[in-house]
């Protein structure tokens, strides 16, 4: 997940640095070190530190074996070269001591046949190609805005669509159940992590000065972002444990005891989220915590993504149990529990899939480009994602909104008749209907059917079921 | 020398001559300044190397030369096997810690989540058939 976050702070980040603070106006042809203006200290530093580092590099590198002609190794006043061999061409990435130099591109020096480095013509000084790493970075800024903005759109619409859900479920009292008040839990913690990130992409990250005055509420802000990431993936989990409870483990437990379930959502991602806030203020203490370049945010993202893979196996087994032992015996009731577990199977992976792909950016610019795109939605839309699988396209929650329609229109329709009549028969007609409810609704929501509508015979065979299970 | 045969005003022997003379003199008084026990301590050490690197460039400049050069890397070259040999190379930069804190620190949330899962699936297993 650090590679997940990366592209996505990366461009972060790259936005940051285009905010033209401070303007390149260094001519990468000509790397004087001027006496330190105040702006470029932090710059400075940073080349001095690379300096250091590429001296100790040549010494303690072991003198060149192969045969033939060959350019010495060099410091060229902004990176470290090896020695290469006559007539070859080699690079590396850019450095990152400017706002307008990308890292990912490549910087090159050409060492000729005669065993020099090249020099440039004009100058005939030695030279490295630096044009690369500030040449496309106006198309680099305007896709780092649109992503930008494509960020905060989605959590905008998250919000939006996770708020309707909740009302949606706090609204319809009948829907209401363990796994609906697990759902409302996983709802609010996606509210809330979409404001965090909200608020970071607002106030954080398009203000540099911020940045580097570094006060402690960026930090803190930075602290809650990553809890809440946690509640995120450990709220799927719970629902996750849930279900595995409900069909594997103890069928038809009438109630489990949630509070498990609130200490696993709400309480343990303080654990992971402390102890990397310590370990970065100890080791890797850089400007409001907003670096990705650090193996740190794995203390986060490792139990994230156990986490997720200990969901993953659990609904697997789900659908084993599902598929093999329930089939035989009932398979109205299993296909009725697998819809349940359906929403859930779908979602595990989609949320998963962005750390599994993360590594893997694609080296072409379009194909960059494109999995960017992806990415980003993958990562920036979830919470319309869920509030959609899991409330959207609920048949339950569909059918208790068309009930509600119908009333209202009914109701609408009434009110220009008498009421007293009229009234105690749409009561009567809304509680006909409620009662055969879990026969027509296969989907998700399945909690009636725990031992209330059900009758003994088949509560004895998936019992007998569970056994063997 | 052959390089700057067609070159301006840059004589390498004066160049090598001129930085032995002002700049190294410099840092070798503030090393001293320092102490040796803290050679090795980039927060003590980081503004006398960022002087010695300014001093070199200044006289670069005053003499015509471009900087750096074949000669500002030997000279570096000496002065880091001289002062710094045994110092690590991280330099000043933000690292990780190394590798025996880092696991740690990694793998204790890891175990730490796997027992809590496995403690909610134990306790709701037991809870069944309570109201």
């Amino acid at each position: 997940m650090r590679k997940t976050t990366h592209s996505c702070f990366l461009l972060i980040i790259l936005l940051i640095r285009m905010v033209p603070s401070l303007s390149s106006t260094v001519n990468y042809t000509d790397p004087t070190l001027e006496p330190v203006v105040t702006e470029n200290s932090v710059i400075r530093q940073k080349i001095i530190d690379s300096q250091f580092k590429c001296y100790e590099r040549m010494n303690r590198a072991p003198p060149y074996k192969k045969k033939g002609l060959f350019c010495n190794r060099t410091w060229d006043g902004w990176l470290c070269w090896d020695d290469t061999p006559a007539g070859r061409i080699t690079a590396q990435n850019c450095p990152d001591y400017f706002p307008d130099f990308d890292p990912t591109e490549r910087a090159s020096k050409y060492c000729d046949e005669t065993g020099n480095w090249f020099r440039h013509p004009e100058s005939n000084r030695t030279w490295s190609n630096y044009t690369l790493c500030n040449s496309f970075t106006s198309e680099k800024l305007k896709m780092a805005f649109i992503l930008y903005y494509m960020a905060i759109v989605g959590h905008a619409l998250s919000i939006t669509s996770l708020l309707i859900s909740l009302a949606i479920f706090f609204y319809f009292k009948s829907l209401s159940c363990q796994r609906i008040t697990l759902h409302k839990n996983l709802f609010f913690s996606y509210v809330l992590n979409s404001m965090f990130t909200i608020a970071h992409l607002i106030a954080v990250v398009p203000n540099p000065s911020l940045v580097k005055r570094d006060p402690v509420s960026c930090k803190v802000l930075q602290f809650f972002h990553q809890y809440m990431l946690g509640c995120n993936y450990f709220w799927m989990l719970c629902e996750g444990i849930y279900l595995h409870t409900l069909i594997v483990v103890a069928v038809f437990a009438e109630e489990q005891r949630l509070h498990w379930y609130y200490l696993l959502g709400w309480g343990f991602p303080l654990v992971p989220a402390s102890i990397h806030a310590i370990a970065r203020a100890r080791y890797f203490n850089d400007n409001c915590w907003m670096s990705v370049e650090t193996h740190l945010l794995y203390i986060v993202h490792g139990p994230v993504m156990a986490a997720l893979l200990v969901n993953f196996f659990f609904l697997l087994n789900i659908v084993r149990v599902l598929v093999t032992k329930l089939r035989d015996t009932h398979r109205a009731e299993s296909n009725m529990y697998m819809k349940a577990v359906r929403a859930t199977l779908i979602l595990v992976p989609l949320l998963g899939i962005q750390f599994v792909i993360i590594p893997w950016r694609p080296e072409n610019r379009l194909a960059g480009e494109i999995y960017d795109y992806i990415m980003h939605i993958l990562m920036h839309y979830q919470g319309l994602l869920v509030a959609t699988i899991f409330c959207f396209f609920n048949g339950e929650v569909q059918g208790a909104l068309k009930r509600q329609w119908t009333q209202y229109k009914t109701q609408w329709g009434q009110r220009r008749r008498e009421h007293c009549s009229t009234r105690s028969t749409s009561y009567t007609a809304t509680s006909i209907t409620e009662v055969p409810v879990y026969l027509y609704h296969h989907d998700s929501n399945n909690e009636q059917l725990n031992g209330r509508y059900v009758e003994d015979s088949e509560l004895v065979a998936l019992k007998s079921g569970e056994t063997s299970a | 020398a052959h390089h700057f045969i067609t070159a301006t005003a840059c004589q390498e022997a004066d160049y090598g001559w001129m930085i032995q003379h002002y700049c190294l003199k410099q840092f070798q008084l503030s090393m001293e300044g320092i102490g040796q026990r803290l050679w090795c301590d980039w927060d003590e050490t980081m503004g006398t190397y960022g002087e010695l690197t300014n001093c070199t460039a200044l006289i670069a400049e005053r003499l015509d030369c471009y900087w750096p050069n074949r000669l500002v890397d030997e000279f570096f070259v000496a002065i880091h096997r001289q002062y710094f040999r045994n110092c690590s190379p991280s330099g000043r930069a933000l690292h990780d810690p190394p590798n025996s804190v880092l696991c740690p620190f990694i793998l204790l949330p890891i175990l730490v989540t796997l027992l809590m899962t496995a403690l909610v699936v134990w306790r709701s297993k037991r809870s069944e058939g309570i109201v």
